[in-house]
């Protein structure tokens, strides 16, 4: 149970305090100011313990955000919510910042009175929220609605109400990937996994039925098409997943299909990550020469691994260069190339690249000498990119729609599926 | 300088607020990056930097530090920059250097020749410079280097004041860090002499530095006294307006006269009448410049005023000599008593404790008592309280001791927490030292732990408990006294413990009385029996016993209560033991028994409370102010009048070791008892290693500190060591660590197995620790044992042998003559026989102790199959993991000559040599 609900700004001032318990006194804010946004050492923990008092905190842009709790809570459900709290405010007014912040108050509390009751987390869902909190002002209720919106928050589809109405029926599905990779300078895999989501905007009539189709080997195997499974690509195994409150989690445990009713608008259907047979975008390959102590050579080429017909996009390397870097010298074929000396690292930017190409830069590190014996502990070369594919072989199958009490169906809805892969912790030590 | 550039250093002006404007922490670290990769690509870059470039760079470097962050580099720069000209770059150089340079950095040589340099420059400021980085940095390598050219600048006749006031200072830097840097002799008599200097600032630093060297060396510096005193008395009884400079808030330099005064109280009071009768007007003059009105009112002026005349009383204390002084002082101390100031009330008070101690002023003292006990009273700083506490304590004695109890008595109640422990043991202390009347000797404890029980620790009440004893005059009005006390609704459990004791063993004095009658005092007790702990209720269950004795008519009464479940079926193993016993011998025993069993307790071995004293000392290391012994002389006077009958006034100190527990042997398992480490043989240590070979258990080792004992079992080819450490002492042993190890050869022949054990073993306590040993192959070594431990900070080594020996493996073989002698002679061998003849060590017609020493041994002894009834035939099988070794061994003892021949048989010639080795030493 949520004791209290605090944001800072970067300098430690309140900007939302609220409390749901008793047992948080008014002091609390201040010992988190204290021992954590001025302590002397960095806050590394994101629990921390003060006079039996727990505080969760996350830290957006230069914003601090805390949850206070006397109890034994459950710290993920803690996080969860708070997670939640920056979607939800994310959903209303856009990014996150102070002068944001500042701007919506009054919204933020009612959203919090609405959200939480008594340290509980309650509803945090935008679609259902925006419904009965605007930011237009109070909107007049009447009797109907009032009534329209409490059978719904309470009813057994909490996140759609009835009686929505589009020209078309559309539907996005958008399959995102982040890929993190740790490899050897000898360009062995040490650690890689891929942790995706699945994004739908739905934008469809009535009560839908949606059934959802993916290449997951468990579900394709249960299936037993022995036949068909050999026409399309193989499937891939799915080490875990977790699924928006819509899908009919029964159905998942005893048919392996993900049927559901979606919520209106845009939301996040389902989570997952895997760990085998992951297609790596890019390959890194670092050469470091050291010319005498005044002196470091690095050339570091860029492979990528995908059909030549897509292009990869947002291409960023960093390479970290020494502490006492006093000048560098690059080459580069392709992109643009700069040391950026605030960060300790060149950073090399390609805007576009096709597969199966190669591209390489070469620097020239100078170095001061210094008194320190400590040698140089080298960090991992570390990359950004975006490609349009799904590097976990993540495929949809099909995607159903039955509405059986308006009179369209499966083929009258227009539905769109995108793959995109991005890099999560892309890094190659050299 | 150019005007343009000017001092301001713009770079560094923009780059501290760029960083004070950084919106967040990681905004911060990288515009440092930026900042330290910009300074990296100046210094590296081609470009040489000019003084004032430089100087910005290493500010900027510094600042960067300053902020908690690691600087590599620009130590170079920062060295050049001394070697410049101009003071702002030398003075970045110099600060750069002190705050970041190590003491073994590489440029440590060139830093020394900068400085070396500068020393020798004819700009005093670049000398003072130097200085100052010497003793910044105050490394020994400083010392080293400049040890030689420091002392000759401070004496030079041509160094200006403000250096030679920089070279005294950086001087007692470096002979902190390296005493040897001054060197005696020569320079003694210069050094001193600076006290005359015209200067005071030089004279001031100088009184710093000599009062470091005579702490060093007071002999050697003796000259100063009269040099201080003569400088002292031309300050005190100059004018204010005398010391332009120097003067602070009218007072004229008080902080020469401070160091000064300080300067002098590290000798005795000087001997030259001369000298002695300055130093007396001196102090005197402050005394008397302490009366005169305030020429200010501005705090300062007081603060000055009194920081002299608080040292100077310390020097009076510290002289001791001057009555007249040290009654002024008093009186001077107790206007400061009644002042509207706390922090010079607390002063006051503290200086009136070292003030008690004196013969002189002790009477002096004693006039503000009445202040004193007011100040107990109604002052609000507990601090203040606590100091107040300490004066009386130390201005107690005879005279004025009742009064002063019962004072702190009556604190006691309203007392802080805090302090109440320390309160109850001093008033305990007092009583007991000044006590004329036992019997307000036993009020007054007795009011102790009625007012604050859970401060009475245990030895205050053991205390009582003996004295009680010891005394026969004041058991009956103890037991009285208690009996009353135990009669009030809730009492505490100490007195609990008292009147437990106390009637158990005096009940019968007050028995005649109808109100106090045995079944009465029974019921007494009893009624509380259930509110009390464990360990009371079985010191009342001894109670109860004791009053079988003591009143035979209530017997049935106390063996109801000895029968009810709650003792006889405690869960308390010791409760429900004492309930059994107590029952079963006064059931079963006669009268004749119970009485000498129950006897009444003897008197104890008189000895001072220095129990309770070193609790009070355990209490506040290093802050205990004595209580001056003036019951000495008062012993002296009235030779033996009190000693002996008396368990209290008994003034010799021997026992002062004997430590707190063994007050009274009241079933606590006493660390000091008799063989304590004082009363031991000095240095007193045995090894009995030799002795083991013929038994299993017993003492191996023992010296004053520590006892090892060893407990051996052994079968087959297995055999397991108990071994006991016992702490003698009264202080724990810190990190014990005993180690039980094997030559590499042994180790092949033998396996241990050692069990860890705690790194403490607390004061007279006991512990053991397992070894387990399997025999592989015979072996003629021992294992060894290797303890280190630390004992009251000084660590310890005891390295001895484990008695763990082949013959421990011997399983005894029982066989006739026949089998024996066909065994004998198939082991015919040369090599498989031992013989060794030689003297006997003991008288050999004690052939019991050598028959009990072969068994011992681990040889089955074989009688009546020698032909000579005088040899002793044995025989044994060494079990080791590996194969069985037959023994076989005679013993040939010739009376005429004394001596004996051992002849020793076994299938391993290795093995019958080491048992003869080992056993002709044994005989």
């Amino acid at each position: 149970m949520i004791g209290g609900l605090f944001c800072y700004n970067h300098k430690g001032e309140v900007l939302i305090s609220r409390v749901f318990r008793d047992d948080i006194g008014r002091n609390a804010v201040d010992a988190f100011r204290v021992n954590i946004i001025h302590a002397r050492q960095q806050v590394r923990s994101p629990v921390t313990n003060i006079a039996r008092t727990s505080f969760f905190h996350i830290k957006r842009s230069n914003l601090w955000l805390a949850a206070v709790t006397k109890q034994n809570v459950n710290a993920t459900m803690v996080f969860e919510f708070l997670l939640k709290v920056v979607e939800v405010m994310q959903n209303y007014f856009g990014k996150i910042s102070e002068e944001n912040v500042k701007n919506n108050f009054v919204l933020i509390y009612e959203l919090l009175d609405e959200i939480v009751d008594f340290g509980y987390p309650q509803n945090t869902d935008t679609g259902v929220l925006k419904t009965f909190i605007t930011q237009q002002g109070v909107k007049s209720v009447t009797k109907e609605e009032q009534a329209a919106i409490t059978s719904q928050v309470t009813g057994q589809i909490g996140w759609r109400r009835e009686g929505i109405k589009y020209r078309r029926n559309e539907l996005f599905l958008d399959v995102m990937e982040y890929v993190n990779l740790l490899m050897s300078p000898q360009g062995q895999v040490l650690s890689a996994h891929v942790a995706g989501k699945i994004l739908m905007k739905s934008y469809l009539s009535g009560m839908p039925e949606c059934k959802f189709g993916i290449n997951d080997k468990i579900a394709m195997d249960s299936k037993g098409k022995p036949a068909e499974e050999s026409k399309t690509k193989s499937a891939i195994a799915i080490d875990d997943c977790q699924f928006h409150q819509c899908v009919k989690l029964s159905k998942f445990e005893s048919e392996h299909a993900i049927s559901f009713i979606p919520p209106d608008g845009e939301n996040e259907l389902m989570r997952y990550r895997t760990t085998k047979d992951i297609s790596l975008p890019f390959r890194v390959i670092p050469l470091v020469r050291e010319v005498g102590r005044a002196k470091l050579e690095v050339k570091v080429v860029v492979k990528s691994n995908f059909k030549p017909s897509l292009l990869a996009q947002k291409i960023e390397i960093r390479i970290p260069t020494p502490l006492n870097t006093s000048g560098v010298q690059l080459i580069c074929m392709k992109g643009k190339a700069k040391y950026k000396a605030s960060e300790n690292a060149i950073v090399w930017k390609i805007k576009r690249m096709g597969g199966m190409k190669e591209s390489q830069i070469s620097a020239e590190i100078e170095l001061l000498a210094t008194d320190t014996k400590k040698k140089w502990t080298r960090p991992p070369i570390s990359m950004n990119f975006e490609v349009p594919f799904a590097p976990s072989g993540f495929k949809v199958r099909y995607l159903k729609v039955f509405e059986p009490k308006l009179n369209y169906s499966d083929h009258d809805v227009i539905k769109w599926v995108r793959y995109i892969g991005r890099s999560g912790l892309y890094e190659t030590r050299c | 300088m150019p005007a343009v550039r000017g001092d301001g250093m713009r770079g560094l002006a923009v780059f501290i607020s760029d960083i004070r404007n950084c919106k967040s922490k990681e905004a911060e670290i990288k515009r440092i990056n930026k900042e330290l990769a910009n300074i990296r690509s100046k210094f590296k870059g081609d470009k040489t930097l000019d003084g004032y470039q430089k100087k910005k760079y290493v500010c900027k470097l510094l600042f960067i530090f300053l902020l908690g962050h690691d600087i590599d580099f620009g130590q170079i720069e920062a060295v050049n920059l001394l070697s410049s000209n101009k003071y702002t770059e030398k003075q970045i150089g110099y600060l750069f250097i002190s705050v970041l340079i190590s003491g073994n950095s590489e440029l440590i040589q060139l830093i020394v020749q900068s400085i070396k340099n500068d020393l020798a420059s004819r700009n005093p400021v670049h000398v003072s410079l130097a200085l100052q980085c010497i003793a910044n940095i105050g490394s020994k390598d400083m010392a080293e280097a400049f040890g030689q050219e420091i002392p000759k600048l401070l004496v030079s006749g041509d160094t200006l004041d403000v250096v030679k006031q920089s070279a005294a200072l950086c001087l007692l830097r470096l002979f902190r860090t390296d005493p040897s840097v001054i060197p005696s002799g020569e320079w003694t008599s210069r050094i001193v002499h600076l006290l005359n200097d015209q200067h005071m600032g030089v004279v001031t630093a100088a009184a710093s530095l000599i009062d470091a060297l005579v702490k060093k060396n007071p002999e050697e510096y003796k000259g100063c006294i009269s040099l201080a005193v003569s400088r002292l008395s031309r300050i005190v009884t100059s004018s204010y307006t005398d010391f332009q400079d120097y003067t602070y808030y009218f007072v004229p330099a008080p902080w020469l006269s401070v160091k000064l005064l300080r300067l002098l109280q590290n000798y005795p009071p000087p001997e030259d009448p001369g000298v002695r009768g300055r130093l007396s007007e001196c102090l005197e003059t402050i005394l008397n410049k302490a009366q005169e009105p305030p020429k200010s009112k501005k705090i300062q002026h007081s603060n000055a005023k009194n920081a002299v005349l608080f040292e100077a009383i310390s020097l009076i204390i510290h002289n001791d000599s001057e009555p007249n002084l040290l009654v002024r002082a008093c009186n001077q101390l107790g206007q400061f008593l009644s002042h509207r100031e706390t922090n010079l009330r607390y002063l006051a008070l503290e200086s009136m404790c070292i003030l008690a101690t004196s013969e002189f002023s002790h009477e002096a003292v004693k006039k503000h008592q009445e202040t004193v006990i007011n100040a107990l009273k109604t002052e609000r700083d507990v601090s203040v309280r606590q100091r107040a506490v300490d004066l009386l304590y130390a201005m107690c004695d005879k005279s004025n001791a009742e009064e002063i109890v019962l004072e702190m008595l009556a604190y006691l109640e309203t007392a802080d927490y805090s302090i109440r422990e320390e309160m109850v043991l001093k008033v305990a202390i007092l009583a007991e030292k000044y006590a004329t009347d036992y019997k307000w000797y036993v009020d007054v404890i007795l009011n102790l732990i009625r007012l604050a029980g859970d401060y009475v620790s245990e030895e205050v009440w053991y205390r009582v408990i003996q004295i009680v004893i010891n005394r026969d005059d004041v058991q009956g009005y103890a037991a009285k006294t208690v009996f009353e006390a135990l009669q009030a609704q809730a009492c505490h459990e100490n007195m609990v413990k008292v009147g437990g004791y106390i009637l158990g063993e005096f009940g019968n004095l007050i028995a005649g009385d109808a109100r106090s009658s045995p079944a009465v005092q029974l019921q007494l007790l009893h009624s509380k029996f259930h509110l009390c702990s464990s360990m009371t209720r079985a010191l009342l269950l001894s109670t109860y016993v004791k009053f079988v004795n003591l009143f035979p008519e209530i017997k049935s009464h106390v063996e109801e209560i000895f029968v009810a479940d709650s003792n006889l079926r405690s869960a308390d193993a010791e409760l429900q033991q004492r309930a059994s016993e107590y029952l079963a011998l006064s059931k079963l025993t006669s009268l004749d028994v119970l009485a000498t069993v129950l006897e009444e307790m003897p008197p104890f071995p008189e000895k001072e409370s220095s129990g309770l004293l070193n609790l009070l000392k355990k209490k506040r290391p290093g802050r205990v102010i004595e209580n001056p012994d003036r019951l000495d002389e008062h012993v002296k006077k009235e030779p033996r009048e009190t000693n002996g009958t008396s368990g209290l006034t008994l003034a010799s100190n021997t026992e002062q070791e004997g430590g707190s527990a063994d007050l009274l042997g009241l079933g606590v398992p006493s660390a000091g008892n008799g063989n304590g480490p004082t009363t031991n043989g000095a240095g007193a240590v045995t090894n009995n290693i030799q002795k083991f070979y013929c038994k299993n258990n017993g003492v191996l080792y023992e010296n004053d500190i520590i006892q090892i004992g060893v407990k051996t079992e052994c079968r087959s080819n297995l055999a397991r060591l108990a071994l006991f450490y016992g702490n003698k002492t009264n202080h724990p042993f810190m990190n014990f660590q005993p180690n039980v190890s094997a030559s590499p050869a042994l180790s092949l022949a033998i396996l241990l197995q050692v069990k860890q054990v705690d790194s403490t073993v607390e004061a007279g306590a006991q512990f053991q620790q397992m070894v387990n040993v399997e025999c592989v192959n015979d072996f003629d070594e021992q294992p060894d044992l290797n303890l280190v431990y630390n004992y009251n900070g000084a660590p310890q080594t005891v390295n001895i042998k484990l008695p763990i020996s082949i013959n421990k493996f011997i399983e005894p073989t029982e066989m006739n003559g026949e089998a024996f002698f066909s065994r004998w002679k198939n082991l015919s061998l040369p090599a498989q026989e031992s013989q060794k003849i030689f003297k006997a060590a003991h008288p050999m017609e004690a052939t019991d102790s050598t028959k009990a020493k072969l068994i011992g041994y681990g040889f089955q002894l074989l009688e009546n199959i020698d032909p000579n009834p005088d040899n002793y035939v044995c025989a044994g099988i060494i079990h080791t993991r590996s194969l069985q070794i037959g023994c076989l061994l005679r013993l040939e003892p010739n009376k005429q000559a004394q001596i004996y021949r051992l002849t020793t048989r076994s299938s391993r010639e290795a093995v019958s040599q080491h048992i003869s080795a080992v056993l002709c030493q044994q005989f």
